[in-house]
């Protein structure tokens, strides 16, 4: 998805060339943070955070957001449970006589 | 739908043709290599069967006939393409089947209302919060209370948080997955995000985290 490119400058930035907006940045966070840009628009985005501490400080919580999330669905799982899924495809491999049913 | 050609062939040939240039996969090393690529995965699907959501039991015995059943379908799985999503997708099918067999053993339980906080009365996520304050809420936000925030997610959104987020799914595999076009898998994990984001700010201002300063935009 294109970004909608505004004239004005990032907060507190004095420059006058054409750059993706707070809005614009803000938009893709999630975008930016799971890789799904082209290389051109990370930059973009990168060059506008490098400027920007209201976005940085947007993207430094998704970053810990995810993070959060992503821990809070690590439970580990018990051993017994890979030991009993084990067994179970080998039972399967003793099963087929040597061979898979190709 | 990739365009990246299996990188193995599997054409058996039984000794029978000893010259055949195609490589032959016995048995172990077909079991070997399902279980060096597929088996580290176990702790991610577990945790994905857990978050359908299912109590533990039934969460174990969806990851267990996961398995066998990818084991048994290991031949159709491309190399190269995303093993993830494959195992993931074999689970998901098979929790469907499982769900229509268990409505027919006993009546439904409360798992029609999860969607009640859609609506939630939480503090509205313009009414931007300190930010300090608000990562010290999220960094000590008990991961309980994050798991049952993720399970009150409307089915759909709670996949797509989980297939990008936990999983590291790109959006097109999601997409493919889900069976939803790729600008739905984005527009769910923003609406995902901003809730859970709600749901969590509200459980921080009941523990007494001061993020409402409104110092924000």
């Amino acid at each position: 998805m294109p970004f909608k490119k505004a004239m004005t400058s990032p907060m507190g930035q004095g420059s006058s060339m054409p750059e993706i907006d707070c809005q614009e940045t803000k938009r893709h966070v999630h975008e930016f943070l799971h890789n799904e840009l082209t290389t051109d628009e990370m930059q973009e985005i990168t060059n506008h955070l490098a400027n920007c501490d209201s976005c940085e400080a947007d993207y430094d919580f998704e970053v810990v957001f995810n993070q959060v999330i992503v821990n809070a669905c690590d439970e580990a799982p018990p051993q017994e449970l890979a030991d009993r899924i084990l067994g179970k495809i080998r039972q399967i491999q003793t099963g087929n006589h040597g061979n898979f049913d190709i | 739908m990739s365009s990246m050609q299996p990188m193995m062939n599997f054409t058996p040939t039984f000794g029978l043709n000893s010259q055949s240039m195609a490589p032959t996969k016995k048995t172990y090393d077909l079991t070997r290599e399902f279980e060096e690529q597929a088996m580290p995965l176990m702790p991610l699907l577990l945790a994905m069967a857990r978050r359908i959501p299912l109590n533990e039991e039934d969460a174990q015995d969806l990851v267990q006939e996961t398995y066998i059943k990818a084991f048994k379908s290991w031949k159709q799985f491309e190399q190269g393409t995303n093993l993830r999503a494959w195992m993931l997708k074999i689970m998901y099918n098979t929790n469907l089947n499982n769900a229509e067999k268990r409505k027919r053993d006993k009546s439904r339980g409360s798992i029609d209302e999860l969607e009640d906080w859609q609506v939630g009365n939480a503090q509205s996520l313009t009414a931007m919060a300190s930010r300090s304050a608000e990562l010290e809420a999220m960094d000590n936000m008990p991961p309980k209370v994050i798991r049952e925030a993720i399970d009150e997610l409307p089915e759909n959104q709670r996949n797509v948080l989980l297939n990008v987020v936990v999983l590291g799914l790109p959006y097109k595999d999601v997409a493919e997955l889900l069976g939803i076009p790729q600008g739905t898998v984005m527009s769910s994990l923003n609406r995902a995000k901003a809730k859970l984001k709600k749901k969590l700010e509200s459980y921080a201002l009941q523990e007494g985290y001061d993020i409402t300063d409104g110092a924000g935009e």
